[in-house]
């Protein structure tokens, strides 16, 4: 709450840190379950305004690895910074107070809400509304309320949902609720978006409506952080990628080195894969 | 959403038209003393409404609540001669730490486990009214209790009671709506959907659960001191298990995450067994069968499958009257 | 030290009938995930059909136990046809308060059969009463004890080795897998339904000499043998047991030595301590938290 409550309805005040150098940066993170290393000593930085990809096969870690900068789990090792703290083990509210959103795998919304009220959920951190305000209704509580939802309208629009606000997400065509989502997480304006698998269950179009929407994100200044399997798109969106398998960093790079990477071939493909081919990899 | 339309304010005009109209028309002792009982009981309906129905956060030790508030009360003004007025913020105040306290660590639980932890302690709390005597009067009830009175002497009638038991509930109702209408009630309801995506949206999902649990428990000792000055007498029984399931039956057989569906099944429940009377021995009989009945064929409770099909008309015929874009 | 032995006996006594209500929680909570706040009442019927069976038409005593076990499944066996089985929204809390509607009505139904005085039924045995070290155990004792221990042998028995318990088990981890493999898993719920209401109903024929009978007994046991089942783990056959035991010792300590005004407070002091520390109950391993 610490950004929230000085300023809650502008973008949240910034960590200090230089523009263009890293907003998040992991230095040697671990993490084990029960005996199992789901991830050994990972390191890398996601420069501020940047798209950054992770990729790896299944089990490789990268959603252990959200979960983490998310605040689900705390690291057994290693720091993860962001905007220069130690937020290793930081409570999930509070993060996204600091401005850390995410979405997830398998879409979480708030089934019994209607789109725009899921939205508003989002807004959260950013308004401050609380017992007392709801109970007397003054005019700065009736403010809120109407810039929450005039605010919710426009992250609505963004995504291309602006006639949907009334229906119970539940009801939502599946790609439309990923939408909805990733409103929602933008709705407490974060500086760091994760994208867990935006693209998972999503048919051609929409995935490329998707691609659009992430670099649209990207240029409104949040830095983005994005797990994900479809790889043109991965290749299409991203400034950088991290490849991790079986907890381990394997490489990092533009896509174009990436895709001509060896051992990230021969992770995906197998080791008996010699020459690297570009639409194999694709 | 905040727009006070006149589709919001209606619900209320005909609340209040039809408890006005019955207050001056109804001449009945007895029935006065059944009607503010109906308030009582939504009351209580209201209060666990809000966190069994929005924040979807069981409890089955309600009557708990309704007991502390009721018992220090009691004390306070029967005991101590304070002045049932200034018992109230303390019976208020009481339950509100007690709920504190033992919701701390209870509302950690979750489904099942919660439901049997809040039976655990409304099962303490009747234990603790029924054994320790000295204080509570033990099972035989505790006696002499002040009737409420106005600036000191004047006492209040059954009617003028009434209207007092009314006037709160109408304030709780307007509470209420407005409360899961703003930012805390749309974070309440989302905790009810998914605990794990509010608390991945920012939302400190324990600490809100213990408020609104205080805050329920709160309400629920306002009624406890409207029937305890009410009625003059209490005991053990009207605080026990029974009680508290009653109270989660009026919420979901109302319809769970309506705040008149709770107000109808309040209603419902204290009638039951007024009208069951009739049926003498087999009273309990038709009540359980009836209890079973409404749950197997209307499990969304009286009024919400009612709602949800005017809800999804009117998204229907406005998603017809759209242009298409 | 033999007034401490006394409270012990006391208490395995109790213990036992708590371990016997606590296994039929288990079984059914096992197969269904559910919980029947109607469970005392079986107790109640089993109680009440032995008066009539043996005190009132003096039949044989094993005829008169059997029949009455008997009667009880068929009303379990009623209860899951008639109420539970049509559901058609099975959301934990509907169930909860139809089972709690079933309580009243079973209630209800005791009442109208047998009115409102309690009964007593003599002992199943005339032998005499055991001493050890100065302390009584009575015979009755001594064959509530023996039937909790049989019970628990005979169950396990049966989910270890049988085909029937076994499908019931797996129906118990994931209905939809084990419906898949093509276990009857609606005749699974049943029969969990039938074996719970009759164990219930046991518990019931064995307390009866050893109280007054009558047709509000049983919510009170009914608590306090889910009290016991949660202790031992949920869902656990020989947690239940130990559950039972432990809470039936515990409780008569506490009465005997501290209070008897603490005697029903014990079991759900105990309820909230394990929830606390150790929600999956002293045997468990379920996972409590589910997302």
């Amino acid at each position: 709450m610490r950004f929230a409550d000085d300023n809650p309805n502008g973008p949240p005040a910034r960590p200090t840190d230089s523009p263009g150098g890293p907003l998040l940066r992991l230095e040697g993170v671990s993490k084990t379950f029960g005996g199992v290393q789901a991830l050994k000593d990972i390191s890398f930085e996601v420069p501020s305004g940047t798209v950054m990809g992770l990729i790896g096969p299944n089990g490789a870690g990268k959603t252990t690895l959200f979960n983490l900068i998310s605040g689900i789990f705390a690291p057994d090792g290693g720091r993860i910074l962001y905007g220069g703290t130690d937020i290793g083990g930081r409570p999930t509210h509070r993060l996204v107070a600091d401005g850390i959103a995410r979405t997830f795998q398998n879409v979480e919304l708030f089934e019994s809400l209607t789109a725009a009220e899921n939205v508003m959920v989002g807004q959260y951190v950013r308004t401050r509304c609380g017992f007392w305000g709801a109970w007397l209704r003054g005019p700065g509580a009736r403010r809120e309320e109407r810039d929450s939802q005039a605010a919710a309208a426009e992250w609505l629009r963004f995504v291309g949902l602006a006639g949907e606000a009334r229906t119970p997400s539940g009801e939502l065509p599946f790609g439309w609720q990923r939408l909805l989502e990733i409103a929602r997480a933008l709705a407490s304006r974060p500086r760091l978006l994760l994208l867990d698998e935006p693209a998972a269950g999503l048919n051609a179009v929409e995935t490329e409506q998707l691609g659009r929407l992430i670099l649209e994100i990207r240029g409104r200044g949040i830095t983005i952080l994005l797990v994900e399997h479809d790889m043109s798109l991965t290749m299409e969106v991203c400034d950088r990628i991290v490849v991790l398998d079986r907890g381990e960093k394997l490489a990092e790079g533009t896509p174009r080195e990436i895709q001509t990477n060896v051992d990230v071939l021969s992770a995906y493909l197998g080791p008996d894969v010699g020459a690297p081919s570009r639409q194999q990899a694709r | 959403m905040v727009r006070p339309s006149l589709h919001n304010l209606v619900p209320y005009a005909f609340f209040v038209v039809l408890v006005g109209s019955a207050g001056l028309w109804v001449d009945n002792p007895y029935y006065f003393q059944i009607l503010s009982m109906i308030g009582i009981h939504a009351l209580l309906a209201l209060a666990l409404n809000l966190l069994m129905g929005y924040a979807g956060q069981i409890s089955l030790g309600h009557a708990a609540f309704y007991g502390i508030g009721a018992y220090a009360s009691a004390l306070l003004s029967a005991r101590y001669g304070l002045s049932p007025w200034l018992a109230l913020p303390c019976a208020m105040l009481a339950a509100g730490l007690v709920a504190l306290v033992v919701g701390y660590p209870t509302l950690k639980l979750s489904g099942y486990y919660l439901g049997m932890g809040t039976l655990g302690i409304g099962m303490i709390v009747f234990i603790v009214f029924r054994e320790w005597s000295s204080v509570t009067g033990g099972a035989s009830g505790f006696v002499g209790i002040p009737p409420l009175g106005l600036g000191g002497r004047a006492l209040l009638d059954v009617r003028s009671y009434y209207f007092l038991v009314w006037a709160v509930v109408l304030l709780a109702l307007c509470g209420s709506q407005r409360l899961i209408r703003s930012r805390v009630g749309r974070a309440l309801r989302s905790i009810h959907d998914s605990e794990a995506a509010a608390r991945a949206v920012g939302i400190p999902t324990s600490r809100l659960k213990l408020q609104v649990f205080v805050l329920s428990a709160v309400m629920s000792a306002v009624a406890g001191f409207l029937y305890a000055h009410m009625v003059g007498f209490i005991s053990p029984d009207t605080f026990s298990f029974i009680v508290s399931v009653k109270l989660v039956t009026m919420v979901v057989i109302g319809g769970m995450a309506s705040i008149w569906g709770a107000l109808l099944g309040a209603a419902l429940l204290t009638l039951l067994p007024e009208v069951l009377h009739a049926f003498a021995e087999f009273e309990m009989v038709v009540y359980g069968l009836i209890l079973m009945t409404v749950m197997i064929f209307l499990p969304q409770g009286l009024t919400r499958g009612i709602l949800d099909i005017y809800a999804l008309r009117r998204r229907q015929s406005e998603r017809a009257a759209r242009p298409a874009d | 030290m033999q007034e401490i032995l006394q409270y012990l006996f006391s208490g395995l006594t109790n213990g036992a009938i708590y371990a016997v209500i606590a296994l039929g929680f288990s079984i059914l909570f096992n197969a269904t995930e559910l919980i029947n706040f109607a469970h005392g009442e079986f107790v109640m019927l089993g109680a009440l059909c032995l008066v009539t069976l043996w005190s009132g038409l003096h039949l044989p005593l094993p005829l008169a136990l059997l029949l009455s076990a008997a009667a009880v499944g068929g009303v379990g066996f009623l209860f899951q046809r008639l109420a539970i089985h049509p559901v058609r929204k099975p959301d934990h809390i509907v169930l909860v308060i139809i089972t709690v509607g079933a309580s009243i009505f079973f209630r209800g139904l005791g009442m109208l059969l047998w009115g409102k005085d309690a009964f007593a039924v003599p002992s199943f045995t005339r032998k005499a009463s055991v001493e050890v070290a100065g302390a009584v155990l009575t015979s009755q004792s001594l064959v509530i004890i023996g039937t909790v221990g049989v019970l628990a042998l005979v169950l396990h028995f049966f989910f270890r080795r049988t085909l029937t318990g076994k499908a019931m088990e797996a129906c118990a981890i994931s209905r939809r897998a084990a419906w898949l493999t093509g276990i009857p898993a609606q005749g699974m719920v049943l029969l969990a339904f039938v074996l719970s209401a009759v164990i219930g109903g046991l518990g019931g024929l064995i307390i009866a000499p050893i109280t007054m009978c009558s047709y509000d007994m049983g919510t009170v046991l009914g608590l306090k043998g889910f009290c016991a089942a949660m202790l031992g783990g949920l869902g656990s056959l020989w947690g239940a047991v130990l559950g039972g035991l432990l809470l039936g010792v515990l409780e008569s300590l506490s009465v005997g030595l501290i209070n008897s005004g603490l005697k029903d407070a014990t079991a759900f002091l105990l309820l909230l301590m394990i929830l606390y520390v150790r929600p999956s109950g002293l045997l468990g391993n379920r996972s409590v938290q589910r997302f």
